[in-house]
């Protein structure tokens, strides 16, 4: 019966996995911030020199916790790692590649790391303040516009690769 | 030869047939595999670049789990309906997007795939992104093209097709070039055959030609003899009668006088003939003199009227002609006479022979003399008047002519630069001209040569060069007669000794001799005694008639009395003088 028990256990996880395994919005969000990573070319300059990772950070409210850190463990570019760091200003935001803007306070952030070569993300759940990445919800699926003069002008290029899986690519 | 080497050939060919052939099959075979593992090649990698391109395209659909995107990158595929299936999977090994040929849904896990079958290739691609692994492709293709396989096996197929075609073909033709070899030798065999045949032909046809000519030769020669012969006879019963005669006792003067003069123109005759035939032989060596025709003709009145007979009556139609012609004389008393005798025979039952003279102006040649004599007897036809001055050629029978009188005054006209005209009517009568050459007067000509008396010579010391015993006797005694003392020599180098011991006034010599011959003495004499002339005598010689006699006098055999005499006297005196 004990084997039974466990045989059926089994089987419902087996069949209702892909249905428990459905993940969250945040989550989506949580695994798609290190992916961009991939997906774009920094000047030389701004470029992580010898072993050091590329920095992920989040500012302001932070909505992933741990999935965050999670997601950024496996991913890597070329190598390198991808860390998670976290602020509430911008006052440490040097060194940073990739920031989420989280909270309320898009508009000001944003003003506030200007024209550094910084891949910025913001998300439709928050406010429809644009970074270069936009998170949105469409068709109930986490999908992205992208603000590539922006990002060009900032001196980041973003894959084409990306680029086609954005919902709308500002040019 | 060449049949034989074709033949040759025609062996060899069915074993280089069969090599063609089999280099074709083998050479075919080789490129079709060639160029299918080459196909195949081409094939995986192409597979292999489609799963690339796939794996690239739909990284960013992979990575960020966006199975739509990743679909419509599969879906680009689909076209290609060689493409079985194509499996878009995650770094978990969970299908993202695919597509099946057979409509079925692509296995929904890595694991699921079922290994490949034999008439599928597979091929995966690492989809990656940054140096990180984030999932796989895999795509299955048809091994191969249904179509290709059936054309590579219709090509196959085209193939044996061909090399049985291009044996059958060069068979065909090596059987057909067999066959005309065949007939080629046999044809030039049958030519051989028929040109051996032709030749032994053409060579039975030159032997009897040339029996044909000897025969001709010799039907020649029979009337030639037997005219001779006949002619002869003739005027050796003359001569042998009269001689009879004067053998006889107690002959009275007169009849002494006639049988002796009988017997000299029987003689005379005779060397007419004999001159003939060595005018026709064109061996005769002329004597030119300026003669008038019409004084040559009255004096031949009798001899043409006694040549023609009683029944015949000769008019004299003679012209007044300004000039002289150069002939030898007695070549034109013969030709003459021998034109008025044929005239004679083409009158049997009698007539009236004209001979009439004339000048006329020629075109090319100038002023000529014509003689014409006129019969009006029976005529020939075209075909006789075409021949009658060929040798030989005759209408009478045999032994009745020679078939040489007109060929003597063909060759007397034409040696004597004229000619000889015939017009003849059947049942009319007969015209012949012999048309001779004016010559300039400028010398009073020479009277005709009558028979003289010989005037009285002063004794002279003659020596005579003679190897005929019989004509050197009658030289002998001819002289001896007419006071002259003779000495006798049989040889020109016996004459030279006698020369050398004894003096003389005069040499009488034969020009052919055996050893050293008359011209040879006569050079000889003139070197060693410059003064002592030389008479030569000749019946005929091939040497003088080439070359003359070195302006030596020279007495033709046979040779009478007086021109003996008056030959040996003007020697002497010319030398004295």
């Amino acid at each position: 019966m004990k084997l039974l028990r466990a045989v059926i256990a089994a089987v419902t996880l087996a069949l209702c996995g892909p249905a428990l395994a459905q993940p969250t919005d945040v989550a989506v969000k949580a695994a798609f911030l290190p992916r961009f990573a991939k997906y774009v070319i920094w000047p030389a300059a701004a470029m992580p020199k010898g072993a050091d990772p590329f920095v992920l950070c989040l500012v302001g409210a932070d909505p992933f916790g741990a999935m965050l850190e999670d997601a950024a463990r496996s991913q890597s570019v070329d190598g390198r790692r991808i860390v998670v760091r976290r602020m509430e200003t911008t006052t440490t935001i040097n060194g940073c590649h990739i920031v989420y803007v989280g909270g309320n306070r898009v508009g000001q952030i944003i003003g506030a790391i200007g024209a550094r070569p910084i891949l910025t993300v913001t998300d439709g759940a928050i406010g429809a303040q644009h970074g270069m990445i936009h998170f949105a919800i469409v068709s109930g699926r986490v999908r992205f516009y992208i603000d590539q003069t922006a990002a060009t002008q900032r001196g980041l290029q973003i894959s084409s690769r990306l680029l086609a899986l954005a919902v709308g690519v500002k040019q | 030869m060449s049949g034989r080497s074709a033949w040759r050939g025609g062996r060899l060919a069915p074993n280089a047939i069969f090599a063609i052939a089999l280099l074709i099959l083998v050479g075919g075979v080789g490129v079709i595999f060639q160029s299918n593992s080459t196909y195949a090649r081409a094939r995986a990698e192409q597979t292999q670049s489609f799963a690339d391109i796939l794996a690239a395209s739909t990284a960013a659909a992979v990575d960020f789990e966006d199975p739509a995107a990743a679909q419509q990158a599969v879906n680009a595929y689909r076209v290609n309906k060689q493409i079985r299936l194509i499996g878009i999977y995650n770094r978990d090994g969970k299908l993202i997007a695919g597509y099946d040929r057979s409509g079925e849904p692509p296995p929904s896990t890595i694991a699921g795939i079922p290994p490949p079958v034999d008439s599928e290739m597979r091929v995966n691609s690492p989809i990656t992104q940054s140096g990180q692994h984030i999932g796989m492709v895999y795509l299955d293709v048809d091994r191969d093209m249904r179509f290709r396989a059936i054309a590579r096996y219709l090509l196959l197929f085209g193939l044996f097709l061909l090399a049985a075609l291009v044996v059958a073909t060069l068979g065909l033709a090596q059987a057909q070039l067999s066959r005309a070899n065949r007939e080629l030798a046999d044809r030039a065999e049958a030519l051989a055959q028929s040109n051996a045949l032709l030749e032994e032909q053409m060579e039975e046809r030159a032997k009897a030609e040339e029996q044909l000519r000897q025969s001709q030769k010799m039907q020649a020669l029979g009337q030639l003899t037997g005219g001779i012969a006949h002619d002869f006879n003739n005027l050796l019963t003359v001569i042998q009668g009269s001689a009879d005669m004067l053998c006889r006792p107690n002959l009275e003067e007169p009849k002494r006088l006639r049988f002796a003069q009988a017997i000299v123109q029987a003689a005379s005759n005779a060397a007419a003939l004999t001159s003939q035939l060595l005018a026709f032989a064109r061996r005769q060596p002329l004597k030119p003199e300026k003669v008038d025709v019409n004084s040559v003709i009255e004096e031949m009145g009798d001899l043409i009227s006694r040549t023609v007979g009683e029944r015949i009556e000769v008019v004299r139609e003679l012209g007044h002609v300004q000039c002289r012609i150069e002939v030898d004389r007695p070549q034109l008393q013969s030709a003459i006479l021998n034109i008025a005798s044929n005239a004679r025979d083409a009158m049997p039952g009698g007539g009236t022979l004209t001979i009439s003279t004339a000048t006329v102006r020629t075109d090319g040649a100038g002023m000529m003399v014509e003689i014409r004599i006129a019969d009006n007897g029976t005529g020939m036809d075209a075909e006789t008047a075409d021949r009658i001055f060929e040798p030989f050629f005759t209408t009478k029978g045999t032994g009745k002519g020679t078939g040489l009188g007109l060929s003597q005054v063909y060759g007397f006209a034409s040696q004597s630069g004229g000619d000889v005209r015939v017009e003849s009517d059947q049942g009319k009568g007969t015209r012949l001209s012999l048309i001779l050459p004016c010559v300039q007067v400028d010398e009073p000509t020479s009277e005709p040569s009558r028979e003289r008396i010989p005037a009285d010579q002063p004794p002279a010391s003659i020596l005579v060069v003679e190897d005929n015993e019989h004509v050197g006797a009658f030289a002998e005694a001819l002289l001896s007669e007419l006071g002259h003392k003779v000495t006798r020599a049989s040889s020109g180098e016996e004459a030279l000794e006698l020369a050398r011991a004894h003096r003389f006034d005069v040499v009488l010599s034969d020009v052919v001799m055996p050893g050293m011959g008359g011209l040879k003495l006569a050079q000889v004499l003139r070197e060693e005694q410059p003064q002592l002339p030389v008479v030569l005598a000749t019946g005929y010689s091939q040497e003088i008639s080439e070359t003359g006699s070195g302006g030596r006098p020279l007495i033709l055999k046979p040779y009478r009395l007086a021109t003996l005499s008056e030959a040996l006297a003007s020697a002497i005196q010319m030398e004295r003088g």
